[in-house]
């Protein structure tokens, strides 16, 4: 799922205040670097709240 | 990195059932995702943190980013760690909540709920606890967590409507999901989709 799918799906969820972090290349130099930069995966962190 | 409940949810569920089992007893390898001290390296986590941790806590995690790096946990919190795995987030958690506060992992896969319960003992860890269950049924009650954590399982959810509506579910109101998991940049064909070694790494 892309980043803006991410978030849409957790603001459609409910959540508020949702914040991305920067890219984090969490398939280099492992075995799946292929696969991951084929559709240019990376890891994200994401933080997100429950409304009061 | 795929689309909603285009696999069996039954069927990925039990072949990520296979491949965390498979990191649980042997966490070398060969993977075609990063584990243990390296991962946790690769993904920017506090090096005198984990290096403070002995092997068996951190060899056989296999997260994709850091869900402590927006946000940093605060003494006396609650939190939940959907798909503890072996127990490495949680761990760190439990060291930032201290002894006010209280982790629960929550897992499906029987050898990584043996190896965190053993560790946690290790540990001499009394704030932070191991139960059995699924991210879309979690074994906790409504509003207890001032937090949930969770890194790179949530993708792993066929249905991940239900996950969050599970997490608002045990979250306090105004408490915070912080988590990672990956994202892909390019447009994955349908039948990409359809490969369940996509999902489980």
């Amino acid at each position: 799922m892309p980043r803006a799918g991410w978030q849409k799906m957790l603001e459609d969820s409910g959540f508020v205040d949702v914040e991305i972090g920067p890219p984090v290349d969490t398939f280099g130099g492992a075995a799946g670097e292929d696969k991951a930069r084929a559709y240019e995966v990376y890891g994200y962190a994401f933080l997100a709240r429950k409304p009061r | 990195m795929a689309e909603e409940l285009i696999v069996d949810p039954e069927s990925l569920r039990e072949q990520v059932r296979d491949k965390y089992r498979a990191v649980a007893s042997a966490p070398a390898g060969p993977y075609h995702f990063h584990t243990g001290r390296v991962a946790a390296a690769r993904l920017g986590y506090d090096s005198a943190v984990v290096d403070a941790l002995p092997d068996r806590a951190v060899e056989s995690f296999a997260g994709v980013g850091d869900p402590f790096s927006l946000r940093r946990l605060e003494p006396g919190e609650r939190v939940v760690d959907v798909g503890s795995g072996a127990g490495f987030d949680s761990f760190i958690a439990a060291g930032q909540v201290g002894s006010d506060g209280h982790v629960v992992g929550v897992d499906m896969t029987a050898e990584m709920l043996k190896k965190s319960r053993e560790t946690a003992g290790v540990l001499g860890l009394d704030n932070v606890e191991f139960r059995e269950g699924l991210a879309e049924v979690l074994p906790v009650e409504d509003g207890w967590a001032d937090v949930v954590i969770s890194n790179g399982v949530i993708n792993l959810c066929s249905d991940k409507q239900a996950v969050f509506a599970e997490i608002l579910r045990v979250l306090r109101p105004g408490g915070t999901l912080q988590f990672a998991d990956i994202a892909n940049g390019r447009p994955v064909p349908p039948e990409a989709l359809r490969d369940i070694d996509l999902w489980t790494g």
